[in-house]
């Protein structure tokens, strides 16, 4: 074999920037690959997605301008009575100053991605490549979609503020720079969050934290709207007051507000001020990028942040679950049935990011019932021309609110639990396969899974509605029927699409539906829904239509509901029966 | 090991290939893959009986696997005996992993037929699953559980009797070195230690067969000698291994018969002195046996590229 010759070594280039500019293209490669790769409907999406963003980039522009440009007008100052100028001054430092938090924030978890858990960093630092620029180029990475969604919204209300403003030209470009170093900055200081994050946590751990908190807060604010509508007529902040804070929070104590501040008095010709204020925004800027930058460099590759100072607290005796002996009715399943039942329910207890999806009915359920506890149970009396029967029906309808509420909020559960309940097996599902059991037995697993759970949350919220509706023991126990009769068809129903669209190749289990199965399958559970509900109930509207005994609504309802919602938990599954046995084999 | 057939020289006796693959002597059968398919000999075979003759506990039939046009296996059949540690060797992609993915049931065949001692894995598949034991190549494990609620788990799985099972599960997991970390769930064990955690998942049950994939992969070297340890008291225990690995080393001191797939087909069975009968000098390593079968790289091929 031929020796190594010295002179064939060839020396890399160290310059940095060129080497950010080979990652960034590789990272742009991968990009253009997986959409050239991808299906044409997904390719026709994106390109759908770009303009439909461009379109709301343009709207938020023209309609920034125009609403500016009103509030400056002589008219609108005269009607209000106030003078908006100041406030209208503000609005940079306050889009500068979401900019730097929201980079902050969002960039923690993509940079946590990009670091830890991509897996491509061994092999970059392996290479003859500056480790600086592996680092520039990964905070590039986790600034780029950020930085992109966030001047979606936030250039256009700027500019917007400059046109009306009629700023000086400066404020434009100075506007894009600014936004750049504010956005480098942030992801500088994340990536440092990150290494200390990940000195206490395992990377994988903290990413499940985070996809938890994120999915959690996220519904929560984005059901905030519906909330403040039904609780918030009270709290009557005025527009003066309004005005006020947003003068208090653009203080000039708060660097933050240096950017803005100074964005404003260039583009009204403070001279002075202005190449001060951005000049500092600057300067601060690229120190604490620098700074974030070198330690977080040192620390990655020290070692430091790999070290976990927490070890992983082993499970006591006494957290452990019951052993598969089980313990009451439990005894009565068969041993493989209790176990997988058992198995399923310690994977989805433990693992966030399983969490973070069956916590939202629960948010949902519980913002909806408060709202539907505080409309009251009657029914509108309106001019009092409706028939007495239509109205003891509609009355009816009501009291059984509470049933609908917790259908709705089974259905939710259970759009999670039953419909992803075979997905969820993901790559273990060999061990399944290979074991020697019944696919009776793992379907009824699978069911009692999705089913008890969603049962008793079920029952929980009627019972906390019907306490405080005031229901009779009768309705109570008619409702605790038709919930469990109709979530059993419905868990039949989801389980069922979820078989025929199972999908065991995820990775993240936000993936996990990735097929139209489960589309179909909420959309024939929602249908399915009222029809179900109505089976039950609407006997007792017509007995009482009728004149007969409401003993007899009851019976028909009972009867009625159950044959029907008892057809929709076995049948779809009986007809799939054997498409199990082929899981997991094609 | 081979197992000490009598053979008795009386008369000429000639065996045809059908004969031979039902008769359960192996010895021929290897033969036969590979060289002329009659033979003749002076004398007369006393075919095993009784408790002599070892269970053919793995049978493959004209095992075939298509996706789509691809063949990824061709035609394969073989068997593995009670009381064997069987290889299964192949360069990457020849069909290792599908041929045994169908053997436990993992994956359907598209013609052929597998049997698991004794038992059709497509008609009896819970007789053929309750029988056998599989380690995948990559340890797909519950991350969220523990080794101990794992194992656990399995024993359900196989309705294992309650009474016996804490006992095994403390058993496998100190001979596997994980008694310390048995109540950290699985995403914490490294590769390694999820790799014995997969084995000691499929000796649970005490399979009759126990089917490995790459079951040294990732392994330090104590762990690799006690899974080859293991695998051969097994066999001596009467039960079948069979396993597929790229460390021909292993194979070699293992193994008590070799199967080489290449392209989808099963172009040699024996013992490796049968193997060995196919290189000229008689002499050969399995490494030259298994690179000039499958089509190895050519040293001056190999010289070129590092220039």
């Amino acid at each position: 074999m031929n020796t190594v010759h010295s002179s064939m070594i060839h020396l890399p280039d160290a310059r940095i920037l060129p080497a950010v500019w080979k990652l960034l293209l590789l990272r742009l490669r991968i990009t253009f690959n997986s959409l050239r790769h991808a299906k044409l409907r997904k390719k026709i999406g994106t390109v759908f997605i770009w303009l439909l963003l461009l379109g709301v980039a343009y709207f938020i522009l023209s309609m920034s301008r125009l609403l500016l440009g009103l509030t400056r007008s002589p008219e609108f100052r005269q009607y209000v009575g106030v003078d908006l100028q100041p406030l209208l001054a503000s609005i940079p430092a306050l889009t500068l100053t979401t900019l730097f938090i929201g980079t902050l924030l969002t960039s923690f978890g993509v940079l946590l991605q990009a670091m830890y858990l991509s897996g491509d960093m061994d092999f970059l630092l392996a290479t003859p490549v500056p480790i600086r620029a592996i680092f520039v180029a990964k905070l590039m990475q986790a600034v780029l979609p950020n930085f992109a969604i966030i001047s979606l919204f936030g250039l256009p209300i700027l500019f917007g503020l400059g046109i009306s403003s009629a700023y000086h030209m400066l404020y434009y470009p100075l506007v894009i720079l600014v936004m750049i170093v504010l956005a480098f900055a942030a992801a500088g200081l994340s990536s440092l969050f990150v290494m200390v994050v990940v000195r206490f946590l395992p990377p994988r751990r903290a990413a499940e934290i985070l996809g938890f908190i994120g999915a959690t807060f996220g519904l929560l604010f984005s059901q905030m709207g519906n909330f403040a509508n039904s609780f918030g007529k009270e709290i009557n902040i005025s527009g003066s007051r309004l005005a006020s804070m947003l003068l208090l929070a653009n203080t000039r104590w708060l660097p933050l507000n240096w950017a803005g501040q100074g964005l404003v008095a260039l583009g009204e010709g403070h001279w002075l001020s202005g190449v001060l204020l951005v000049s500092a925004t600057f300067g601060f800027a690229i120190v604490a990028f620098w700074f974030a930058l070198v330690t977080a460099e040192h620390l990655y590759y020290s070692g430091w942040a790999g070290m976990q100072v927490v070890t992983r607290k082993k499970l006591t005796h006494a957290s452990r679950p019951a052993s598969a002996n089980g313990f009451g009715l439990a005894r009565l399943l068969p041993q493989p049935v209790l176990a997988l039942v058992q198995k399923d329910f310690l994977t989805l207890r433990r693992d966030l990011r399983n969490l973070s999806q069956l916590v939202s009915p629960v948010i949902l359920g519980v913002m909806y019932t408060l709202m539907m506890l505080r409309s009251g149970g009657e029914p509108p009396a309106g001019r009092g021309e409706a028939p007495a029967w239509f109205m003891e029906s509609f009355r009816i309808v009501l009291e059984y609110g509470s049933v609908g509420m917790s259908l709705f909020v089974g259905w939710m559960l259970l759009s999670r639990l039953a419909g992803m309940g075979f997905s969820q097996e993901g790559k273990n599902y060999w061990m399944l396969k290979v074991s020697p059991l019944r696919v009776g037995y793992l379907m009824a697993a699978k069911f009692l899974v999705a089913y008890l759970p969603t049962l008793g949350l079920g029952l929980i919220f009627l019972t906390v509605i019907s306490i405080v509706q005031g229901l009779s023991v009768l309705e109570f126990v008619y409702s605790i029927i038709t919930i469990s009769m109709c979530l059993a068809g419905m868990a039949g129903i989801l389980l069922t699409f979820g078989i025929v669209g199972a999908n065991f190749t995820w990775d993240d289990p936000r993936r996990m539906n990735s097929g139209a199965m489960g589309c179909f399958g909420q959309i024939l559970s929602m249908l399915y829904l009222p029809l179900s509900f109505g089976l039950f109930i609407a006997p007792l509207g017509f007995a009482q239509f009728l004149g007969f005994p409401i003993a007899y609504g009851y019976l028909i309802g009972l009867a009625l509901g159950s044959s029907v919602t008892a057809g929709f938990a076995f049948i779809p599954l009986w007809l799939v029966r054997k498409r199990v046995a082929r899981l997991g084999g094609e | 090991m081979l197992r000490p057939y009598v053979i008795e020289t009386k008369e000429t006796v000639t065996f045809t290939y059908r004969i031979l693959r039902e008769g359960d002597c192996h010895f021929f059968i290897s033969y036969t893959l590979f060289s002329p398919v009659t033979y003749t000999i002076d004398g007369t075979i006393r075919l095993p009986t009784g408790d002599n003759m070892p269970e053919t506990l793995i049978e493959t039939r004209d095992l075939i696997k298509r996706y789509g046009e691809k063949v990824a296996v061709n035609n394969v059949s073989f068997n593995v005996y009670s009381g064997e540690v069987f290889g299964f060797l192949g360069p990457n992609g020849a069909g290792k992993t599908t041929t045994i993915k169908m053997i436990v049931g993992l994956l359907q065949p598209t013609s052929g037929m597998v049997k698991v001692a004794g038992y059709d894995v497509q008609t009896q598949s819970m007789l053929a699953k309750a029988t056998c034991g599989y380690v995948p190549d990559t340890p797909n494990l519950y991350a969220k559980l523990t080794g101990r609620e794992l194992l656990r788990f399995v024993s359900d799985l196989y309705s294992l009797d309650r009474s016996q099972v804490t006992h095994r599960i403390d058993e496998l997991l100190r001979m596997f070195d994980l008694i310390t970390a048995a109540d950290d769930t699985i995403d914490s064990y490294s590769h390694g230690m999820q790799q014995k955690t997969s084995l000691a998942a499929a000796l649970m049950h005490d399979p009759k067969v126990l089917v490995l994939d790459e079951p040294t992969v990732g392994l330090d070297p104590k762990s690799a000698r006690l899974i080859k340890d293991i695998l051969r008291q097994l066999a001596d225990r009467g039960a079948a291994v069979m396993l597929s690995t790229h460390i021909l080393e292993i194979a070699e001191r293992m193994c008590d018969r070799i199967g080489i797939i290449n392209k989808g087909q099963l172009i040699a069975v024996g013992t490796m002195d049968e193997l060995r009968t196919l290189d000229k000098t008689g002499e050969a390593s399995l490494e030259d046996i298994f690179l000039s079968l499958t089509g190895g790289a050519d040293e001056t091929e190999i010289a070129e590229i590092l220039k």
